[in-house]
């Protein structure tokens, strides 16, 4: 079968036994690897209403047909597993070597299931799976951890581990890379530590069967030259991601102070400018050419690697402006495993709780020690506080109570990225439609607001722009498992990846074909949240209350006195529904699930919501 | 009448500045501003004025603050 290496290994902790299970073409075209393999994995596997963070929760690494093979950016895989922050259908990508070495090994995904008697570090070598002991780097770091297996395996192996974070089974702990990435941030480092699983460590040394292995090697190498000096004309990684702080600061969708504010007169403190001179190293996941890991010094001498999504949250979001300091929080969030967005988040609301009388603390806004502080004790879930914070926002707020819930910046139960979406209606959306909370990653329609139709409007184009995006971002990108910075970025076509497809596989598709399969998976991760939510309704889908608020509108800047209305939130909810096919809970219907190829997966969520 | 230019991301190093104020005629549009600073005007971009999308033909006022970005995509 070129394109897939057929296999998928299944691993079970409690008994430490392994087997190899085929997979037929049918299932590889119908789901294509990712995203797609691990929602249909973990739709068909997991019971509703397991304990994510138990022993009947599995951990999922999947790879697409394009993932490991060199073209433009193809170092990624995608982490998964039912969310400890979410309750529902979670994951997240990162780059690692894992996405080449577990193909070579033969695997297109691993599937992790029990739970090992003591710490576990798993070593994959083709047809070789090792339970080894990781007693020694249990409660170390994700750095240290990397140095010993670097140490045991040398460079060139996959990884992927937790920190103490995962191993505490902090609700937002990620899971880590060698390559200093960092992904799976609706909890998969805790469903790692939750199975004393501390790393997975993978080595192959086979082919991966290509339908024109010369010819995909020549175009893949071909086009990352192609990118890489694209990347240079434009100039994108000169700042990087962080580039975009700046502008939301211009245009009021900066977080600042809990996402009380939308823009800071020190915000350039911490923009792309300076992080650029800042600059000591930069870094990149394999297979990337335009790389976007920029390291600087953080303010205890330590190589911290930065991009806009930490820098907004763990800088701006919590009124710190001193870049060495934001370096700082970040280097503690990745050594300890801890999201740096829900990491910023959860202490910007605690902070903001304690601002408005919710809860009493000694911690505030613009302080980066007590932030420091805090973080440690959220890795080891250390006192009451580290214990409560180390659950999110959203169960924090549910603990403190006294109308603190209005502070927690989630949706579904995932902190929201640094976006800051007061009054950005369709960002909101696409928050709000988001199929793991409110991550960034799917839709992002800013510009597109902005540009090319009215930041008022609640109108169908921007459900429609949110479901365009979801299509490519939310799906091709992860179940072909590709990085979509070249498109998004430097605007790479789209057409190159039917034609990597053809090239691996044989199989000559167009984008609309692919659109289905988005729309099949979307669909699939909607019935994963029916079924553990039977009583849901479209309220799960709206994005923070504090956006709504009149009280909380902007004083000043562009947006001065603005914020969203729910009535015309909720219209633009359901220009999404309808446009989508789902019915008014937001629930895909019967005629779409038919028509998407999923019925069957509807007949067995309908035993516990009840479809239209 | 005076006007702050404010370029984004790698705009600040290809076009060589990161924010100046400059005195241009009354009257002014938003498209002839970015001729002005010499930005290449095939570069995709969004301009602003004072925080809102402007489009290029729009004439600019006294005080006015314009961000001339790249398209970003949010990461």
């Amino acid at each position: 079968m070129n394109g897939w290496t057929g296999q998928i290994l299944r691993v079970n902790l409690t008994a430490k036994t392994f087997n190899k299970e085929s997979f037929t073409e049918e299932f590889a075209r119908k789901w294509i690897g990712g995203r797609g393999f691990a929602a249909k994995i973990l739709f068909d596997e997991l019971a509703p209403g397991i304990d994510p963070l138990g022993p009947d929760n599995k951990f999922i690494v999947a790879l697409g047909p394009i993932a490991g093979i060199p073209a433009p950016n193809t170092g990624k895989a995608v982490v998964a597993g039912k969310s400890p922050s979410t309750g529902g259908y979670g994951d997240g990508n990162l780059g690692t070597r894992v996405a080449e070495q577990l193909r070579k090994a033969g695997y297109d995904a691993l599937i992790v299931e029990g739970k090992a008697a003591g710490p576990t570090m798993l070593y994959i070598e083709d047809d070789r799976v090792e339970f080894l002991p990781a007693d020694a780097v249990w409660g170390k770091g994700t750095y240290e951890t990397n140095d010993w297996i670097y140490a045991k395996y040398g460079k060139g192996v996959g990884v992927l581990n937790i920190g103490q974070a995962g191993e505490n089974l902090v609700r937002y702990a990620v899971v880590r890379s060698l390559e200093g990435r960092a992904g799976g941030r609706t909890g998969m480092g805790a469903v790692m530590g939750s199975k004393l699983l501390k790393a997975v460590v993978v080595k192959g040394t086979k082919p991966i069967p290509q339908a024109d292995p010369d010819g995909m090697k020549k175009v893949g190498m071909d086009d990352l030259r192609e990118v890489h000096r694209i990347d240079k004309e434009a100039g994108w990684s000169i700042q990087s991601t962080n580039g975009v702080l700046a502008w939301c600061n211009e245009v009021a969708a900066l977080p600042v102070r809990n996402f009380r504010k939308t823009h800071h007169a020190d915000a350039w403190k911490v923009d792309g400018e300076r992080l650029n001179n800042a600059r000591i190293a930069t870094y990149g996941c394999p297979n990337c050419t335009m790389r976007c890991g920029i390291t600087i010094h953080d303010d205890e001498g330590r190589e911290s690697e930065l991009d806009y999504e930490n820098i907004g949250l763990l800088g701006p979001n919590l009124e710190i402006f001193d870049l060495p300091q934001v370096g700082s929080l970040n280097y503690l969030c990745d050594d300890y495993g801890i999201d740096t967005m829900s990491g910023g988040c959860t202490l910007s609301f605690y902070a903001d709780a304690i601002d408005h009388g919710a809860v009493a603390g000694d911690y505030g806004f613009n302080d980066a020690a007590g932030s420091k502080k805090l973080l440690g004790m959220i890795a080891r879930r250390e006192g009451e506080i580290g214990n409560i914070l180390a659950e999110g926002s959203m169960r924090a707020a549910r603990k403190f109570g006294h109308g603190s819930e209005a502070y927690a910046m989630q949706v579904k139960g995932l902190e929201v990225a640094a976006y800051n979406c007061k009054f950005i209606p369709g960002m909101a959306l696409a928050f709000g439609v988001s199929p793991i909370g409110a991550h960034h990653k799917e839709s992002w329609v800013i510009t597109f607001e902005l540009k090319s139709t009215s930041r008022e409007s609640y109108g169908p184009e921007k459900a429609q722009k949110v479901i365009d995006l979801q299509r490519i971002r939310g799906g091709l990108f992860e179940y072909i498992v590709s990085c979509r910075f070249p498109w998004i970025e430097i605007g790479w076509g789209l057409e190159n990846y039917p034609k990597y497809f053809k090239l691996v596989s044989g199989l000559d598709w167009t984008l609309d074909d692919f659109w289905t399969i988005s729309d099949r998976i979307y669909s699939m991760i909607k019935l994963f949240w029916l079924r553990e939510y039977p009583g849901t309704d479209r309220k799960l889908d709206y994005p923070p209350a504090v956006w709504f608020d009149p009280a909380n509108a902007d004083t000043d800047g562009p947006i001065a006195g603005r914020h969203l209305e729910y009535d015309k939130y909720d219209g633009l909810l359901q220009h999404y529904y309808d446009l989508r096919g789902y019915d008014r809970r937001g629930i895909p219907t019967k005629a779409t699930l038919e028509r998407l190829g999923v019925a069957e997966e509807g007949r067995a969520a309908e035993k516990y919501g009840k479809l239209t | 009448m005076k006007i702050t230019v404010k370029l984004i991301g790698p705009f600040v190093q290809v076009f060589g500045f990161s924010e100046k104020e400059l005195d241009v005629p009354e009257g002014t549009t938003a498209e002839e501003l970015i001729s002005l600073v010499s930005i290449d005007k095939s570069r995709p971009k969004i301009v602003t004025r004072n925080g809102r999308a402007v489009v290029p033909d729009e004439a600019l006022a006294e005080g006015d603050r314009v961000v001339i970005s790249p398209i970003y995509s949010g990461g």
